[in-house]
């Protein structure tokens, strides 16, 4: 049970001829085809992910699932048996405000929340019995990211980046996009105990604007060439200790980092530079329009990262409110979220299908939850957290197109059919990838430990 | 005080007797061929999770009982005829495995000769061959005999009897001596965290006498810097933070209570079972004053500092957590033992059963460290308020009273002095309780309502088994143990039994976390992992030697930081050994002084100290923005962390999950468990800090500024003593000059000539401090 080999960072710059000094820019973007990418266990149908993050957990019922018999029952009591543990106190039945019309071949259902993202049914796979076991944010935004809602774990993407590598050696193979400090923080995106390499490299944060979002320190202080030479010295004493010192991988190791931080230093910022991109694509990710424009802006940069072989990308959607966590105000608020990033997750489908790079590209879309049924606060207007049963949908990347898999209770409140936990899921994701999730493990702490602890099944039905 | 026996080791029965029928030869060529093969096509359907056919295939008990066919899986008398290999060779009459793919041939020709050899197979949990109690790490500490050696002139005392021993045994020998000025600056960061200053190198120089450098070890031994150093060691396994992280970040205000008392505990040099009492059940023993009682009452803030997931809605599994969080954190800093994992079953390696971890677990059940589980649940924190802090609360809350009253009182008339007199009063009121005296107050433990818990079947609160009495664990404490104070939770007597000398765990992980922490390596190397599945030591008896001794010593660590460092073992250099490197590429039989990076809070405050930048103000509070339990980001994301002060980095404040970035990129935990072990990674990231960050453009400018005060022709040996504790040889100060020079001309545009020469040499300072010799110690 070990992990899949890959190469020192020494040995791939040696191996791909990336010694010191500059190199022309052109040759950056992917001079480093592939030199990490380690081998998958068996043929991967993905090789690499976007995950569409909606913080605070969208309604699967006001969105992807409508529930015909809840409409019916509107108003009047729930007749089932409650979770033993809810967030919080609920009311009677609330029917769905948004209406469903069914779209494309597949005839799959959207509400109105979603017109763009209808257009592209016929590529998406949802999953509308998800399940999870926290109703609270932070367990639960935890156990989507890292499998454990009480313990710091690896992020998925921070097991993606270990099991196959990166595919270009001037960027981090998980980077995650304005991501939420709140609910995790950094333990969503961070390696806990896998190598440090692997841990997500966060463009800014959730309350930083998208524009600025930047790496850390990826600025330079210098000018180009004063900071050449001063590298240049750096070289030379580190030279001259290394031969001091006697061989060290450490010592060496650390002698190439400089060389990568200089090079990363124009690879990320060309990646982050959409200035290049054409009016066309611009309009296609709604950065024409101020509501669309800055989770457009996380989108294309999320394509533009996952073409130059950054492995795993995540976006979040969150803005200083927890974004969709509507326990009131559901009609304001889920309308004003949806209408933000509608437009920009169809541009991104359409993007990466008409660039070939959808059937090699899983995207997933989903919250941490999904919302009850029932009502919650006096306004008849808002939801609890549901994490009983829930909707996440997949695009690309060797799922099924214009497919839909499980569903919920006739109300929407549990997973009944074919049900998929969030270990389930991750499995998927994992063997989507070319990894099997029992073997991906790492040996930390005494013993094995694994995205999906002891669970996780592979749900093999939704592989195209 | 009532001391608890510790179990009479009882020597059973080999488990099975079937690993003595094996060679050694059989067993690698079982792990290397066969395990391996198993574990990949056969595990799944025929191992812990699922038998098919009532097989399992994943111990020598299993393989012997077969499966529900009832024919046996081998043949002793005719190997080929087996079942299993019959079954792999897909013959007629027998279900083909496995089913699908067949295995390649040479699979299949190794489970063949494995089968010829006799199905060799090692019982799992028994890696060894013996019984789980009698594992080196429980046997009660030994003091060993110290061996004889060779090299008689090389040893300065018994620690080197032990290391030279094991070298000359494996025909290697120890590296050469460190020089004066290595040796210095590796012992000045050990112990303090910061680099020597020119003056101590000077000074240890002109030092000819044998006691030089017993002197600096005194010197540095009282250093103040000494506790701001090995207490962040100590925090590091204790996972202090300043802040809960997981769901709901919100502040720990008053955790630098507990911070501070760990420095001055390693500064005092506090003995080590004392601590860790104070730690565990300080608020129940008995305190010579108030401040005594304060300081226990802090120190138990051990116990309460953990991450909690505190919007759990479920309360008692909340509540069971949180015991666990306690529990486990024990186990690993204090035993080494990860009980943690007995929380839902019997523990896979160790003999730690679920009953013992629930007899544990009513301990800490019984001890209060949250005043409400209701979302988002709230921490106890013990007042620590003397009469003073009372009386001026006091006062003050009736001075407001008053002011209220009459503003009240003023209140009902209608003219204009009045309602300005009003407006003055309401300001007045405001600003005082602006100013209001918070009374002290720390996190820790007090005592619950005493309990006795139930066994969970897997770990799962809504399926309780039956009570368990509060007990320690029976392979170290024994099956008679006298029954816990029904009256109290069971916390004393829980600190007491840690602490008796004749615990086989306490000194021995103590010991190891020192060396560790002197030599980048433990004896043991899984530091926090004494059982069965840990590394063993590499010197058993060096390390029984050093426990026995530390115990003798009154639990001193000074004593103990002395043995280690006034040895020749910790005074070699580092010097590289083509052959010993092939012999022993770990450096395991210590053959030479193993190179260290810095940690993360020595890089930082290496950089402020070397450009005259640090701030050595001690102690306080870490979060001055923030009050305590306020959210330090809630759903906002917006930091209201500081990171801009030029303090010692064990003041800076712990943020979990938004750890301090320079912390996070130099390995520093997010504090979430115990961690006696920081790994060393390197990352590019950590390169773009050197080249771009604040704090390395500042600190390169202000040792920039600092050379420059020198003459010309000092400034690069300046430069060097100050960052590297040496001068430079004349190729370097060739190489720098060039590079100034280099750089100058990279800011022609400049026309102010001192500007341009402060810029190039910042730049040049800046590669300095980013080089290796900067950031690694020799």
């Amino acid at each position: 049970m070990t992990a899949p080999f890959r190469p020192s960072r020494r040995s791939v710059l040696r191996d791909t001829a990336l010694g010191f000094g500059a190199l022309a820019l052109t040759d950056l973007l992917h001079a480093a085809d592939a030199p990490r990418a380690a081998k998958p266990h068996f043929a991967p149908r993905a090789k690499r992910v976007i995950f569409l993050f909606m913080k605070g957990g969208p309604s699967h019922i006001d969105t992807f699932e409508p529930k015909p018999q809840l409409d019916r029952d509107d108003g009047k009591p729930y007749p089932g048996q409650r979770p033993r543990v809810v967030f919080a106190k609920t009311g009677n039945l609330l029917k769905s405000p948004w209406k469903f019309k069914q779209y494309g071949q597949s005839g799959s259902p959207v509400s109105e929340l979603f017109p763009h993202v209808a257009g592209c049914v016929d590529d998406i796979c949802f999953v509308h019995s998800l399940h999870g076991t926290n109703p609270a944010h932070g367990g639960a935004v935890l156990k989507l990211h890292t499998g454990s809602d009480n313990f710091v774990r690896p992020s998925m993407g921070a097991w993606a980046a270990y099991g196959l590598g990166t595919e270009n050696a001037n960027l981090p193979a998980f980077v995650t996009v304005c991501p939420t400090l709140a609910h995790g923080g950094v333990n969503n995106w961070g390696a806990a105990f896998l190598p440090a390499e692997c841990q997500g490299v966060p463009l800014g944060n959730a309350s930083t604007p998208v524009e600025s979002a930047k790496v850390k320190y990826i600025e330079p202080t210098l000018a180009a060439g004063a900071q050449r030479k001063q590298l240049d010295l750096l070289a030379d004493l580190n030279r001259g200790h290394l031969a001091q010192s006697g061989p060290d991988a450490a010592l060496e190791g650390r002698l190439d980092s400089f060389e990568m931080a200089f090079r990363m230093q124009r690879a990320m910022p060309e990646a982050e530079d959409i200035s290049k991109e054409t009016k066309k694509t611009h309009a296609l990710y709604g950065l024409d329009d101020p509501v669309t424009a800055p989770f457009g802006r996380q989108c294309l940069l999320a394509r533009r990262l996952a073409e130059r072989g950054v492995r795993f990308v995540q976006v979040t959607h969150s803005d200083s409110n927890v974004q969709w966590d509507q326990h009131g105000n559901l009609r304001k608020g889920h309308a004003k979220n949806a209408l933000e990033v509608d437009k920009p997750i169809a541009g991104l489908l359409k993007d990466l299908k008409a660039r070939g790079l959808l059937k090699d590209t899983l995207v997933l879309w989903g919250g941490e939850f999904g919302r009850t049924p029932t009502v919650e606060g006096g306004g008849n207007d808002g939801r609890d957290h549901n994490p009983e049963g829930f909707t996440v949908w997949m695009a690309g990347g060797g799922v099924k197109p214009g497919f839909r898999y499980g569903a919920t209770d006739e109300y929407g409140w549990y997973a009944a059919e074919n049900k998929v936990h969030v270990h389930d899921l991750h499995a998927t994701i994992l063997a989507l990838l070319g990894l099997d999730h029992e073997r991906l493990t790492y040996r930390h702490a005494g013993r094995d430990f694994r995205l999906t602890d002891v669970h996780g099944t592979v749900v093999k039905d939704i592989f195209a | 005080m009532r001391r608890l026996p510790f179990a009479l080791l009882v020597l059973l029965a080999p488990a099975t007797g079937r690993a003595a029928d094996h060679t050694p030869d059989d067993l690698k060529f079982f792990e290397a061929r066969v395990r391996p093969l198993l574990a990949e096509h056969c595990f799944k359907c025929h191992g812990p999770e699922k038998q098919k056919g009532d097989l399992r295939l994943d111990s020598p008990a299993a393989l012997a009982k077969g499966g529900s066919s009832g024919t046996p899986l081998f043949d002793r008398d005719k190997p080929e005829a087996g079942l299993l290999l019959r079954a792999v060779r897909h013959a007629t009459g027998v279900e083909k495995m496995p089913p699908g793919k067949k295995l390649a041939d040479a699979d299949i020709a190794a489970l063949a000769q494995w089968a010829a050899r006799g199905a060799p197979f090692p019982a799992p949990a028994n890696v060894a061959g013996l019984d789980p109690a009698k594992h080196w790490a429980f046997q009660p500490v030994r003091a060993p005999a110290v061996p004889a050696v060779k090299r008689v002139a090389w040893p300065q005392s018994d620690l080197d009897r032990f290391v030279l021993a094991k070298l000359e045994a494996a025909g290697l020998k120890p590296a050469p001596p460190a020089d004066k000025r290595t040796l210095l600056r590796r012992a000045t960061f050990d112990l303090t965290g910061l680099p020597p200053t020119p003056d101590e190198i000077d000074a240890f120089l002109k030092d000819d006498s044998p006691r030089a450098f017993e002197t600096v070890v005194d010197r540095l031994l009282a250093s103040p810097a000494y506790g701001e150093r090995w207490g962040r060691h100590w925090l590091d396994v204790a996972r202090y933070a300043d802040s809960n992280g997981l769901d709901e970040n919100v502040a720990h205000g008053n955790a630098w209570r507990y911070r501070d008392y760990v420095v001055a505990a390693f500064n005092a040099d506090k003995p080590y079972d004392r601590f860790l009492r104070e730690q565990v059940a300080g608020d129940l023993l008995p305190a010579a004053d108030r401040s005594a009682r304060n300081d226990q009452l802090v120190a138990t803030g051990f116990l309460a500092l953990g991450p909690k997931v505190l919007a759990e809605p479920d309360e008692k599994k909340m509540e069971l957590d949180i015991v666990d969080e306690q529990l486990d954190t024990l186990g690993r800093t204090v035993l080494g033992l990860t009980l943690g994992c007995a929380r839902c079953h019997d523990h896979k390696f160790d003999p730690i059963t679920a009953s013992d971890y629930y007899g544990l677990a009513g301990v800490f059940a019984g001890t209060k460290t949250m005043e409400h589980f209701k979302k988002v649940a709230r921490w106890h924190e013990n007042p620590l308020a003397t009469p003073d802090d009372l009386k001026r609360k006091a006062d003050h809350d009736a001075r407001v009273s008053k002011l209220k009253a009459d503003a009240k009182a003023l209140g009902t008339k209608a003219d204009d002095t009045s309602k300005k007199a009003v407006q003055a009063l309401q300001a007045e009121i405001a600003a005082l309780e602006k100013a209001a005296p918070e009374l002290p107050s720390a996190m820790g433990a007090t005592e619950g309502a005493p309990t006795d818990v139930p066994l969970l079947r897997r770990g799962n609160h809504l399926t309780p088994g039956a009570v368990v009495a509060r007990r320690f664990p029976t392979v170290l404490a024994g099956k008679d143990q006298p029954p816990l104070p029904k009256a109290q939770s069971g916390r004393l007597e829980l600190a007491q039994w840690l602490t008796d000398a004749k615990n086989p765990l306490t000194a021995r992980v103590m010991v190891n976390r020192v060396w560790r922490w002197h030599f980048g390596k433990g004896l043991v190397r899984s530091t926090d992992n004494f059982g069965l599945i840990g590394e063993k030591p590499t010197h058993p008896e060096l390390l029984d030697r050093l426990a026995a001794d530390f115990v003798a010593d009154g639990w001193s660590l000074k004593k103990l930081h002395k043995r280690l460092m006034l040895s020749a073992t910790y005074q070699m250099s580092a010097a590289h050994d083509a052959t010993a490197a092939t012999a022993d590429p770990d450096n395991r039989l210590l053959w030479r002084a193993n190179p260290k990076r810095l940690e993360a809070e020595a890089v930082r405050d290496a950089l402020l100290a070397v450009s005259g930048l640090l701030d050595r103000t001690a102690g306080g509070p870490a979060l001055a923005h923030v009050k305590n339990r306020d959210y330090l980001f809630d759903h906002t994301s917006k930091d209201k962390t500081v990171y801009t002060s030029n303090r010692r980095s064990v003041y800076l404040p712990v943020v979990r999950n938004n750890l301090y970035d320079v912390f996070q990129l130099f390995d520093a935990p997010d504090a979430a468990v115990p961690n006696g072990d920081r790994a060393t990674t390197t990352v590019p990231t950590q390169a773009l800090f050197f080249l771009n960050s604040d704090l390395a453009t500042r600190a390169a400018d202000a040792l920039a500024a600092r050379v420059l005060e020198r003459a010309p022709a000092e400034r690069v040996s300046a430069l060097f003593v100050l960052a590297y504790g040496r001068p430079p040889t004349a190729d370097e100060s060739r190489k720098v000059l060039a590079g100034v020079a280099a750089l100058e001309s990279e800011f022609a545009t400049e026309p102010d000539e001192a500007k341009r020469a402060r810029k190039a040499w910042a730049a040049v300072c800046q590669a300095a401090l980013a080089a290796n010799e900067f950031i690694h110690v020799h």
